[in-house]
């Protein structure tokens, strides 16, 4: 499979609601205060708004699904949302609940982006399918996106 | 990014169900009533009973929601699903892009639970193939 580079996305965490066991498993959901986003074809800020609803599923694998609402320099307004897993040894997962700063490749955080614009300058994002690679940070994790060619 | 092969999806279809025009275009399913894949981990049949969802867009592109039953050679069931969009106006060739995930309670194949995948779709005469990769 070959991809080509959409954007990083940084977004900041603000005040994790830990609803706790549910049916599915354990939820928690993170709230977006905001963040920013960068690529060849596209950049501009994350609107404060949006969240990410994780599920610990039994497994021990979170489930992640995001949803933000993304804004263009030039003011298009872009939805988006992603299913992702998250995963890795306990050590570096306790590492990362510490706020520590963990090296991406140790755990497994792979995301896959949808998006919906009705700006026809973004248009090309309807159309196309994008994975990502996370990099949770103590404020918030940073996505590097490809677009699927 | 980086991939790793994980099987290679051939499925056989029934006629199309088109049920018209409804409020989010236009749907037409596809029966699943078999079919195989094969990959270096896994290789088994399709179980007949599953579909694709498929729904024309206003602008065009057929939105895919897949769901069905993988039974391997050594008797494990995985239920699988996808979605995905086929673009037939793209620039170059179709873009039939999707995003398969698995359940499975094997413990031979669990490592399917916790990964994400693509695949590459391709129209062929006896029904779609699909070259699915991990995401590594």
């Amino acid at each position: 499979m070959q991809s080509r580079l959409l954007m990083t996305l940084e977004v900041a965490v603000v005040g994790l609601q830990k609803v706790g066991a549910v049916p599915l498993g354990t939820r928690a959901i993170a709230p977006i205060a905001g963040g920013h986003f960068e690529g060849p074809r596209l950049r501009g800020k994350v609107l404060p708004g949006g969240g990410d609803w994780t599920l610990l599923r039994g497994d021990g694998v979170l489930e992640l699904d995001l949803r933000v609402t993304l804004e263009t320099d030039d003011g298009a307004l872009i939805h988006l949302s992603s299913f992702g897993l998250r995963h890795g040894p306990p050590e570096v997962l306790a590492a990362l609940a510490r706020g520590e700063s963990v090296d991406p490749a140790t755990y497994y955080f792979r995301t896959t982006p949808r998006f919906e614009t009705a700006d026809p300058k973004y248009a090309f994002l309807n159309r196309l399918l994008a994975v990502s690679t996370g990099d949770r940070r103590a404020a918030g994790p940073i996505y590097t996106i490809d677009e699927i060619l | 990014m980086r991939f790793r092969p994980l099987m290679t999806l051939r499925l056989n279809t029934a006629p199309t169900q088109n049920l018209g025009i409804g409020p989010r275009g236009t749907r037409v399913t596809f029966p699943i009533t078999g079919g195989v894949f094969e990959g270096d981990r896994l290789r088994g049949t399709v179980l007949p009973g599953g579909d694709d969802w498929a729904v024309t867009r206003l602008d065009g592109l057929i939105e895919l929601d897949l769901r069905i039953t993988l039974q391997t050679d050594d008797g494990a069931l995985v239920y699988m699903t996808f979605e995905g969009i086929r673009d037939d106006g793209a620039p170059d060739a179709p873009y039939f892009r999707t995003l398969p995930r698995f359940q499975t309670a094997e413990a031979k194949y669990v490592f399917l639970n916790r990964m994400l995948a693509v695949g590459a779709g391709e129209l062929r005469a006896d029904g779609p193939v699909h070259l699915i990769e991990e995401v590594l």
